[in-house]
């Protein structure tokens, strides 16, 4: 079956603003809920390896992650909405095929999402009932199993989102998995071979992400943190970034030299994007640098700053990367900049307003945090 | 048709939107009433200095936050994944229209979470006034993503001049907006009251505190159920004609619509003849009575309001089918299965050459095979009648409504349909398709019933 039969465009109606602006807060939204999401998909399970195989100062960094989680995949599922909200914008001729060809693992996530938070909750107050011996077997079970169920999301949330991409395997996942011509959304897309590398290729930059957060916790959360623990964390965020970006560039060559097919390979290592495919490529490695540097000159708050800092600016390449690549996949189906636009100013301008004011508002609470924690010093 | 439907065996797709959405609102209410229980409650314990009502105010934050930024939270986004499995042209429709307000909500549940975990996790670390305005901030953010989330929710039942104006603010401050916002309002403010009777009765047992709380949660209560009566007369006065003619026509919706008034009454005398008359009757089984009608009434409401959009999801803009209400002639002229981009793709690999200029040949249409006939009346049944129906067994199945009818019969029946039922979307094929989809439904009705006595003859046995 020829796929382009199975996109439609002619439901669109105007886009409300213009494309480029979709597709900033696109980018902006997934990069933000990249740093929490990170730190679940992969910190969820170094905290627990720590907490079981971790010396003094690893098992003081798992209680502390730990204890933040629940905050942090609150954050991390809030600020998901924003990149699913402008793909449903733009990309609503290829988002919801995928999503319905493989529906009950596209709801699948939302029904593991549920025990999966509460078993970080249920692990985290256990830590702070139990310590400092530390938390309960059952306890620890349910830490692992949340660690293991926000690692089955990511996989199942990487399988409809490839699929959004890839329309070429539509006809075959629909004709398997249909009742007259329903889709019964029993279609797992477990033979896209670019699911594993992508999702291991997130894992390895979960691993930095997970690294950047140890220094940036030692120099501005953990106030108290002794000198011995900071040395610790900058130790190990090293080792762990090393192995993160490795595990990157192991899955990215995958992903890239092993699974790109013909076209977007040519178009993503040529004028103008190589730039792009090869700063993505090498920006792990900076955060591994910076933590070698500080590994060497000693830990600050300076240095713990700059490799979180070259840590977001890695995950937003990739978050940029990763739209250049799904607009050159799904441009062969539909001219996704060339719908037409009417902009309606009034709400526009409102959201804006409303977000700085929101962000101002945020700000405020968390100065009257700040000033809280001074003062009680 | 745009998008491929999703087959739920049984249930039908659109079933699991208001399961879930279900579960969410009776969370999503004590979310934004919550809120501003707790800002409010606690300026009032550290006014009047008392240790005892603050404890018990710290437990009932930490219930809160577990069940609304969790539950509440993920069944959230569970609806929004419903709504788009389920009714993609709908939910494409609302984005495009409304996608700066659902970003606008997004900006206050930041807000929310951030105010909401400043104000549990800090308790005790702030100054007092600081800790209640943090409170009041978490409770106002809330209070308006309920109005945001309102104003979608609310066109989708009486859009007014959108339709023919179209644009953002049109279409939020909708016929339905004002009366929705106080009714939930209301039903926020009501459902708060029931769940901190429930958690007070499980949680205290000095009667003292236990009698404070319940008098202290009276007066929302009450406000509640005054909002509520309110908003449900203006949601009633304000439904477009054929929402309102729904309501006497389906008898279960008579059925369900005494349902609501009598549970919120029940609940409206067990407060009054419980916490304002004997707040010693507080216990936890009174409690959970108390909160079990408030649930069924919140529900049931639901239920209804989702109902009477029929033969809509977004009334005027979508039908039920995934249609739009403009393209039907388009699809009268070229077929369903001809005219859709899912149907069209089945249809041109399963019978190559049935389709000759954008429309089904009716020469090779006739000399299809029975089996091959019945298929494709299957195809339209999923894409025209799944929405509502289930096709031989389960919510609504249609096989049991056409027994003992005659292909041609129910033809007749089908392209005729918003003649005779206003609330069935009109037939949107041609009347060649309209006799596959009776030979599909005959095919699988069950015999007449026997043994019926009518005419003063019993018939066959």
């Amino acid at each position: 079956m020829d796929p382009h039969m199975l996109v439609d465009s002619s439901s669109l109606a105007p886009l409300p603003v213009p494309y480029w602006f979709i597709e900033l807060f696109k980018v902006l939204g997934f990069t933000l809920h990249l740093v929490p999401m990170n730190l679940w998909f992969a910190g969820i399970m170094t905290a627990m390896f720590l907490r079981a195989a971790g010396g003094e100062h690893a098992v003081v960094f798992s209680r502390r992650l730990m204890r933040q989680m629940p905050i942090i995949v609150a954050y991390g599922v809030n600020f998901g909405i924003v990149p699913l909200l402008f793909m449903q914008l733009a990309y609503s001729q290829f988002f919801y095929p995928a999503t319905i060809l493989t529906a009950w693992y596209w709801m699948a996530i939302v029904v593991l999402l549920i025990p999966a938070y509460y078993g970080v909750y249920l692990y985290s107050f256990g830590l702070r009932d139990a310590e400092p011996s530390g938390p309960s077997p059952w306890r620890k079970f349910i830490g692992w199993t949340s660690a293991v169920l926000f690692m089955t999301i990511g996989y199942l949330l990487v399988n409809g989102l490839s699929l959004t991409e890839h329309v070429e395997a539509w006809s075959l996942l629909w004709g398997n998995h249909q009742v007259a011509g329903a889709a019964t959304g029993t279609g797992a897309n477990l033979y896209d071979v670019q699911i594993l590398p992508r999702w291991l290729m997130m894992f390895g930059l979960a691993l930095g992400t997970t690294a950047a957060w140890v220094v940036l916790d030692a120099a501005w959360f953990f106030r108290e943190a002794p000198e011995a623990y900071r040395r610790w964390a900058g130790r190990f965020a090293l080792g762990l970034a090393t192995v993160g970006a490795a595990w990157f560039a192991a899955a990215g060559s995958w992903y890239v030299f092993g699974t790109w097919p013909d076209g977007l390979f040519e178009r993503m290592f040529a004028w103008p994007t190589l730039p792009l495919t090869l700063a993505t490529a090498v920006a792990p490695g900076l955060p591994v640098a910076l933590l070698v540097l500080m590994a060497v000159r000693g830990f600050t708050r300076a240095g713990a700053t700059s490799v979180a800092a070259a840590q977001f600016g890695a995950l937003a390449l990739n978050a940029i990367s990763r739209q250049v690549v799904q607009n050159i996949r799904v441009g062969a189906f539909a001219d996704l900049a060339g719908r037409p636009t009417e902009i309606e100013w009034g709400p526009l301008v409102t959201f804006l307003v409303l977000f700085v004011a929101g962000a101002l508002v945020i700000l405020w609470m968390v100065a009257q945090v700040v000033k809280a924690a001074r003062g009680a010093a | 048709m745009h998008y491929p439907w999703w087959y739920v065996p049984y249930l039908t797709a659109p079933m699991l939107i208001a399961l879930v959405a279900v579960v969410h609102v009776l969370v999503s209410h004590y979310a934004v009433g919550g809120g501003l229980f707790l800002a409010w409650e606690t300026r009032f314990a550290y006014r009047k200095h008392n240790r005892g009502y603050l404890a018990y105010l710290r437990r009932h934050a930490r219930f809160f936050v577990l069940l609304t930024v969790v539950f509440g939270a993920i069944t959230g986004v569970g609806i929004w994944w419903t709504i788009g499995l389920a009714s993609p042209l709908a939910t494409e429709v609302l984005i495009r229209t409304f996608v700066f307000g659902w970003a606008m909500e997004w900006v206050f549940f930041v807000i929310e979470i951030t105010s909401a975990f400043i104000f549990f996790y800090w308790w005790g670390r702030l100054p007092e006034r600081t800790h209640v305005r943090i409170g009041m901030i978490y409770g106002a953010a809330a209070w308006i993503s309920l109005v945001l989330i309102t104003g979608i929710t609310a066109f989708m039942l009486n859009p007014g001049d959108w339709p023919a104006r179209g644009g953002f603010w049109v279409g939020f401050f909708n016929p339905q907006f004002v009366p929705q916002v106080v009714a939930r309002t209301g039903g926020a403010l009501l459902l708060t009251s029931l769940y901190v009777y429930l958690h007070a009765s499980l949680t205290i047992k000095d009667a003292e505190l236990r009698e404070l709380i319940s008098r202290r949660s009276l007066r929302p209560s009450f406000v509640g159920v005054v909002l509520i009566a309110a908003g449900g007369a203006g949601w009633y006065a304000f439904l477009p004609p054929s929402a309102m003619a729904v309501l006497p026509t389906a008898s279960v919706l008579n059925v369900l619509m005494a349902a609501v008034v009598a549970m919120t009454v029940v609940v409206f005398a067990a407060i009054w003849f419980g916490p304002y008359r004997n707040p010693s009757w507080l216990s936890p089984g009174f409690a959970a009575m108390m909160l079990l009608f408030g649930f069924g009434a919140v529900t049931t409401g639901e239920f209804i309001r989702e109902a009477v959009r029929k033969p809509y999801v977004v009334y005027n803009v979508v039908l039920g089918n995934q249609i739009l209400p403009e393209e039907i002639p388009r699809l009268r002229q070229s077929g369903i299965l001809a005219g859709g981009t899912w149907t069209r793709a089945l249809v041109v690999e399963r019978h190559p050459g049935l389709i000759v200029d954008g429309r089904l040949d009716a020469g090779r249409l006739a000399a299809l095979g029975h089996d091959e006939r019945l298929a494709l009346g299957e195809v339209l049944f999923q894409y025209q009648c799944n929405d509502c129906h289930a096709a031989r067994d389960g919510y609504s199945a249609v096989a049991p409504l056409v027994r003992g009818r005659s292909p041609g019969a129910i033809q007749q029946m089908i392209v005729g349909f918003e003649k005779t039922h206003f609330y069935m979307p009109p037939w949107c094929g041609t009347e060649e398709e309209a006799l596959l989809l009776g030979e599909y439904l005959a095919a699988i009705a069950p015999p007449k019933p026997k043994g019926m006595r009518l005419d003063g003859q019993e018939e066959d046995r």
